[in-house]
């Protein structure tokens, strides 16, 4: 038997709270799209979590699931990145404001 | 019997459809014998189900063909099926059988005419359309044919679109026979109502069992006869007829005399156990005809345009017909609508190769003389009209008197109106008909003759007037009272009489409606000799040539009425309403989103943060809900 399951929780939360600051406070796409997959990351850590606290397989496929759509999340992302970087515009996510209201 | 019937149906469809659907790969020429053959094969259709039917006992005749269902809604179905019996061939024969001749015409006529395939497709279609309302198996097919023969009549009347009155005339014929249509369909919602069914034989079953109260059997009754009033341009929706005169000449002579205008006759023959259950009604449609046929009559003494005559004579003969059916004398009122298609068909197409010859002109004022130039052309059309005039031995004489016969047989105040009115038609008949008569083929040569060097046209036109003159000679012994009757038999297992004229009476209403014809005939022979119109200048002649003012008293009570209302409803309603409504509206909306776009700052981050609060407060009230 591994720690108990506060411990994953209490992982999974720090991470998502990670996360999401990476999100807000940094400006480089790149570094956002890293602080995307630490916040789905956290969240796969809870679900197989509770999968072994409950004894059961749901949250570990779901796990799975995530993962699949984080990967083709990166490839869009990444591939957007690329796209930016090689009309040469500034890779700073608070200069894109193209779609202002 | 069915195969007949369907191969007559559905021949004209193809025709029209092949000619739709071949555009400009096929010639004029091509698109015109496609049309012809199509109403022909349409006939030999009809001529294999008569004899089939010919060879059955009369009991036998009747056959609904088997089909499949077309609507259901609930307990309510309608099934797509033909019904051939006796009535329906008798139809059958006469639309495709005249109207195969008058196509077969239109070759020759509208050589030479921009988009003759469209009317060559039209001419099939409206055949169809009449085919389909004559052998529709219920009320409902009857009036989708009803409805589609509408159409054809729109399409045709406004055949030259670029003529701004032939178009007004035909949305006038397209309102009046919808107007028609809505009320014919009002009777039939009734009918839906209370039988729940439209088939044939249930709503006369219900009609004749007393099964429905009066009152629901006399609307549905004056549903229907609304709706025969309208296409049979009998007052009081008489006034398109008339001016539908503005389609080509072959059209004429299809639409507004051999066939669609004698629906209304037909449906009155068809639903008669309607009309019987309903007395009041009937002999309404009885009165509406003797009014029209005298009102026709009357009109027809001081127009100058050659069709429009021939248009009167055509609602006055009508109105014969509906004073047949109007006293239940079925197999007359239909002896005379075949007649009458022979020899008003005849009318319209010799009268066709007169204007063709004159290269369009259509006033009588400018003919005359012509009987040398068109003396094959003279001759029928003296036929046609002493055949109008009902002179024997032609086709008129033996179906016009019987009619009147039946209404003197009917007798009581309504017989005797019936009876003198009837009479004083024939009067009528034989003073317009030799008027046009000598009028075009008589006298001076007008001045119109400069310009025609047509002759009597190809024998495409030629062929077909004569043949219709050699049935309008021959047909009329199809029924001689007394001696020799099997139109009558044959009719009578589905259209049973309810008068029958003793010897005595026909013989003396023959021997009266001749000798009136005959004395109008007179009259106007010596009008003319004399140089006279037959009704001197004057408030008479002005009414008459106003045409009794039926489109003015339609045009103040309806169409004024109904434009000062739209106009009033627009300045009052459309202007400040809905369309200042709409205005607002938009208005309101780009405001509202220039307030919205503020909040757009296309900042990612701001976004991010606004979606970390938003998550955070959520979660927060469901914490504290929990």
């Amino acid at each position: 038997m591994g720690p108990d399951i506060p411990w994953y929780l209490a992982v999974s939360s720090i991470l998502f709270a990670i996360g999401v600051g990476g999100v807000l406070l940094r400006r480089s796409p790149l570094i956002v799209l890293l602080s995307l997959e630490i916040m789905l990351n956290s969240a796969n850590l809870a679900f197989v979590g509770f999968s072994r606290l409950h004894g059961e397989m749901d949250g570990q496929i779901f796990a799975l699931a995530v993962m699949a759509v984080a990967a083709s999340e990166v490839c869009v992302g990444l591939g957007l990145i690329v796209a930016m970087a090689r009309r040469r515009l500034t890779l700073d996510v608070d200069t894109l404001t193209e779609l202002k209201g | 019997m069915a195969f007949g019937g369907w191969l007559c149906l559905l021949a004209p469809l193809a025709g029209f459809l092949a000619i739709l659907l071949a555009g400009t790969r096929i010639t004029r020429r091509q698109a015109g014998i496609l049309s012809t053959a199509s109403v022909f094969v349409g006939f030999a259709g009809a001529v294999i189900a008569f004899v089939d039917a010919l060879g059955r006992t009369p009991e036998d005749r009747a056959e609904l063909t088997a089909s499949w269902t077309w609507l259901t809604a609930g307990d309510f179905r309608v099934r797509l099926e033909l019904l051939i019996d006796p009535l329906s061939l008798v139809m059958m024969l006469v639309v495709t059988g005249i109207g195969g001749l008058i196509v077969l015409y239109s070759n020759g006529y509208m050589a030479g005419e921009d988009e003759e395939r469209r009317y060559f497709a039209y001419m099939s279609f409206f055949v169809f359309a009449m085919l389909l309302l004559v052998e529709g198996g219920n009320l409902l097919l009857l009036l989708v044919g009803w409805g589609l023969v509408g159409l054809a009549s729109y399409l045709l009347i406004g055949f030259d679109h670029h003529r701004p009155s032939a178009v007004l005339a035909a949305k006038k014929a397209f309102l009046m026979n919808a107007l028609g249509d809505a009320i014919m369909a009002l009777g039939l919602f009734l009918a839906i109502a209370k039988v729940g069914s439209l088939d044939y034989g249930a709503v006369f079953d219900a009609a004749s069992s007393g099964a429905l109260s009066d009152t629901t059997v006399t609307l549905i009754a004056l549903g229907l006869l609304g709706g025969a009033v309208a296409k049979s341009a009998q007052i009081p929706l008489h006034t398109w007829l008339p001016d539908a005169m503005e389609g080509p000449t072959p059209v004429s002579a299809l639409i507004h005399a051999a066939t669609m205008v004698t629906a209304g006759v037909y449906l009155i023959c068809r639903t008669h156990p309607v009309f019987e259950a309903a007395p009041d009604i009937q002999h309404l449609a009885a009165l509406l005809g003797l009014a029209t046929l005298l009102l026709a009559g009357v009109v027809a003494l001081v127009q100058w345009d050659i069709k429009r005559v021939i248009a009167y004579s055509t609602m006055s003969q009508i109105g014969y017909m509906f004073v047949g059916a109007g006293v239940g004398a079925y197999g007359f009122a239909m002896f005379h609508l075949v007649t009458h298609a022979f020899f008003k068909a005849l009318l319209f197409l010799a009268a066709g190769i007169v204007i063709h010859h004159l290269s369009g002109e259509q006033d009588i004022r400018k003919m005359g003389g012509l009987r040398r130039e068109l003396p094959v052309t003279h001759v029928t059309f003296l036929i046609g009209t002493l055949a109008l005039v009902g002179i024997p031995p032609l086709a008129g004489f033996w179906s016009k008197d019987p009619i009147l016969a039946a209404a003197l047989a009917q007798g009581g105040a309504l017989g005797w109106v019936l009876y003198v009115g009837g009479l004083l038609g024939a009067v009528l008949t034989g003073l317009y008909a030799l008027r046009l008569y000598f009028y075009v083929f008589h006298g001076e040569r007008g001045e119109a003759h400069a310009e025609g060097h047509h002759g009597e046209g190809a024998r495409t036109m030629t062929w077909p007037v004569l043949v219709l003159a050699g049935g309008t000679c021959v047909v009329g012994f199809l029924a001689i009272p007394g001696v020799w009757e099997p139109f009558e038999e044959w009719l009578e297992p589905v259209v049973p009489p309810l008068v029958a004229p003793t010897a005595a009476q026909d013989w003396l209403t023959s021997l009266v409606a001749v000798t009136l014809g005959v004395l109008g005939s007179y009259l106007a022979w010596r009008a003319f000799r004399a140089g006279r119109e037959l009704v001197a200048d004057g408030a008479l002649r002005n009414a008459l040539e106003h045409k009794l003012w039926f489109d003015e008293l339609y045009d103040a009570l309806f169409t004024r009425p109904a434009q000062a209302l739209a106009l009033r409803l627009r300045d009052n309603v459309e202007q400040p309403v809905v369309q200042r409504g709409l205005d607002e509206l938009a208005e309101g909306t780009l405001d509202a989103a220039a307030v919205a776009g503020r909040a757009q700052s296309g900042l990612l981050r701001t976004y991010a943060l606004a979606f970390a609060v938003s998550v955070s407060v959520l979660a927060l009230v469901f914490l504290v809900v929990r």
